[in-house]
C-alpha cells in the first residue's frame, strides 16, 4: 500500500488539520505517520484502516509536560507497512477505535489503567492488568494456567472444578 | 527481629500466573470464557526508561526466556534506526543465525507439549530429544542453553569461525532428518490427529479482525510473516533468505502444529543458507554510536509471531518511552474464539496450541 492512497482514502473525511509524514529504515520500509489535531478524526482513521483489512497493532501514550495531557500513538499495520496515528489528549480522554477494529481492544484498555486515559465508547470496562476489585475466594472460581495446561485433557479434574464452582 | 509479610491474595508462586473461568452447557460444551491476568505485571516498560540504552540490553533480554533474543534484537533495530547506524553485513548474518536457532528450539518445545497433552509421550521425547540439537548449540556457540546476549547496539558480540560453522552444520544434518521424519510421525498419528484435527477452531475472518500474528495466524490463513511482509536485517538484504511461508486453512490445532513445523523446517534452511556465504568483516562498529532525540516503531518475526518495539528519545541518554507488544498479547483473545463451542476436554490442549507466553505479555 503507497502512503498517497491512504492519504487519499482519509483526507475527504478527516474534520480537522493533520499532519502526513513519512520515514524509512535502512531496509526500506516505510513507516506513515498521521497526526491528528482533532481526536474525534481517530474513527476516520481507523475506517481506513477497516476498509484496507488492516489492523491494530499496539498504542502507545505518554505524559507530556504540559499537565494534564498526553501524546497517544495508536500503530497500524496494513499489509506490512506500518500506519502511525498521533493525537494529543486535552482532557484526558481518546474515543474508542474498539468498535471499528477489534484487534484494538487490549491496548485501549491497557492504556487506561496506566495512564488513566479515558476511552470513550470502548465496549469492556474491565481492567486488564491492574484489578483493585479481586474479591476474595475468586481463586474458587479460577482455573490456573497451569492446570489448564497440565494434561488434564482425559480426566475429569476440569469438570470436577467447573461443576464444584457451580455449585457454590 | 522477625517480620510477617502478607503476599496476596494471589499468591503466583511457581504458577504461569493467569486464571480461566469457564461457563459450559450440560454437553461439556463451553459457552463462555473468561480470564484475568496481570499478575506478573512487572512494570518493565516503566524501568526501561530508568536505564540507560546499553542497560536494556540486558533488561529487554529478560522479558521472556523463549523468545529471549528477540527482545534484544528488536530494541537494537529501534535504537539504530533513531541512530542511523549501517550495522556490518557479517553482524546482520550472524543476528539472523541466532534468531532462526531460537525458532527451531521454541518451537519444538510447544510441539512436545502439544503431544504431552494427547498422551503421546514416546513422541513428545523424541521431539525434546531433537530440541536437545538446539540447546547444545546454544551452549557451544553462545555458552548458555536460553539468554544468548548476542545483540549489542550496533551488531553482535559473538563471532563464527570456521570450527564453529562446521559444528553448526554437522548438528544441523543430524537434526533436519530426524525432524522431518518426526513431522510425519505426527502426521500420521491417529491419536494425535484425533486430539488436533477439527480442535479449537480460529476462522480466517476472527484471524484478520483479532489481529493475531505468527504460527496462530498462518493456521488460520492469515501469512503477517514480517520476514516477508516487512523484511529487515538479512532477510531484506538477502532476499532469498525470507522463509516459503506454510500457511493452512483449517484454523485448527494441527494446522498451528503443522506450520510450526514448516517454520523449522525452513528455519533449518536459512541458517544453512547463512552459514554458506558469512559475509566477511566486523560483527559490529567500534564507535559506540550517538542516539539523538527520535523515535522509532520496527519489528521482527519472533517464533510466536510480530513483535513491535516503539522506542522515543530525547537526545540524552535513556528512553523517553519504550512500548513492545508481543504475539500472546494477540492471542489471548483470539483463544476465547478457539475455545468457545469446544469441548471442555479440548481446552488444555487448545490453550497450549497458541503457545501463549505470561511473561512476555504481562511485561
Amino acid at each position: 500500500m503507497k502512503i498517497d492512497e491512504f492519504n487519499n482514502a482519509i483526507k475527504s473525511k478527516i474534520t480537522g488539520a493533520y499532519e502526513l509524514k513519512e520515514d524509512s529504515d535502512s531496509y526500506g520500509n516505510s513507516n506513515a505517520w498521521v497526526i491528528l489535531e482533532n481526536k474525534r478524526d481517530v474513527e476516520v482513521v481507523a475506517k481506513a484502516i477497516k476498509a484496507y483489512k488492516g489492523r491494530c497493532v499496539v498504542a502507545t501514550a505518554y505524559k507530556n509536560e504540559k499537565e494534564n495531557t498526553h501524546t497517544v500513538v495508536y500503530h497500524f499495520d496494513i499489509n506490512g507497512t506500518i500506519v502511525n496515528m498521533q493525537l494529543v489528549t486535552d482532557n484526558q480522554s481518546v474515543h474508542s477505535i474498539t468498535p471499528i477494529l477489534k484487534s484494538a481492544d487490549w491496548a485501549e484498555r491497557e492504556m487506561r489503567e496506566m495512564y488513566d486515559i479515558e476511552v470513550l465508547g470502548h465496549p469492556c470496562s474491565d481492567r486488564l492488568f491492574l484489578d483493585y476489585s479481586l474479591v476474595k475466594g475468586v481463586l474458587n472460581e479460577y482455573i490456573s494456567l497451569s492446570k489448564m495446561q497440565t494434561g488434564l485433557s482425559d480426566t475429569d479434574v476440569l469438570w470436577s472444578k467447573i461443576n464444584k464452582g457451580a455449585e457454590s | 527481629m522477625s517480620e510477617k509479610i502478607t503476599i496476596g491474595p494471589f499468591n503466583p508462586e511457581l504458577e504461569e500466573s493467569v486464571y480461566f473461568k469457564l461457563v459450559v452447557d450440560e454437553n461439556r460444551v463451553v459457552e463462555e470464557v473468561e480470564l484475568i491476568n496481570g499478575f506478573i505485571h512487572r512494570g518493565m516498560e516503566s524501568l526501561a526508561t530508568k536505564k540507560n540504552f546499553m542497560q536494556n540490553l540486558i533488561l529487554t533480554e529478560r522479558v521472556c526466556s523463549l523468545c529471549s533474543n528477540n527482545h534484544p534484537f528488536t530494541y537494537s533495530l529501534a535504537v539504530e534506526k533513531i541512530a542511523g547506524v549501517e550495522v556490518p553485513l557479517r553482524g546482520e548474518a550472524l543476528r539472523v543465525i541466532a534468531d532462526e536457532v531460537k525458532r527451531v528450539a521454541s518451537d519444538l518445545f510447544n510441539l512436545s507439549m502439544l503431544t504431552h497433552l494427547a498422551h503421546r509421550h514416546d513422541l513428545m521425547k523424541e521431539t525434546l530429544e531433537i530440541r536437545e540439537y538446539m540447546q547444545d548449540l546454544k551452549e557451544t556457540i553462545w555458552g548458555n542453553r536460553m539468554d544468548m546476549s548476542v545483540n549489542i547496539l550496533t551488531g553482535t558480540k559473538y563471532n563464527l569461525n570456521d570450527e564453529k560453522v562446521t559444528f553448526i552444520l554437522k548438528t544441523l544434518n543430524e537434526a533436519e532428518p530426524r525432524i522431518k521424519a518426526l513431522q510425519k510421525a505426527y502426521q500420521n498419528d491417529a491419536v494425535f490427529k484425533d486430539k488436533t484435527v477439527g480442535v479449537g477452531i480460529l476462522p480466517y475472518e476472527d484471524a484478520l479482525e483479532i489481529g493475531v500474528t505468527g504460527p496462530v495466524a498462518r493456521g488460520s490463513g492469515v501469512n503477517n510473516d514480517v520476514r516477508v511482509k516487512a523484511p529487515y536485517s538479512l532477510y531484506a538484504l538477502r532476499p532469498s533468505l525470507q522463509p516459503k511461508v506454510t500457511t493452512y486453512e483449517e484454523g485448527d490445532v494441527y494446522a498451528r502444529a503443522m506450520v510450526r513445523f514448516g517454520d523449522i523446517i525452513e528455519a533449518i534452511r536459512i541458517i544453512r543458507d547463512v552459514v554458506a556465504d558469512l559475509p566477511e568483516g566486523d560483527t559490529y562498529l567500534e564507535k559506540r554510536p550517538h542516539i539523538p532525540a527520535g523515535e522509532a516503531v520496527v519489528r521482527t518475526e519472533a517464533p510466536r509471531g510480530e513483535l513491535i518495539y516503539y522506542l522515543k528519545t530525547d537526545g540524552s541518554q535513556k528512553p523517553v518511552r519504550m512500548r513492545w507488544k508481543v504475539p500472546t498479547y494477540s492471542n489471548w483473545e483470539a483463544l476465547k474464539v478457539m475455545i468457545k463451542g469446544d469441548k471442555v476436554d479440548n481446552v488444555t490442549m487448545i490453550l497450549n496450541s497458541i503457545d501463549p507466553c505470561i511473561s512476555c505479555t504481562e511485561r
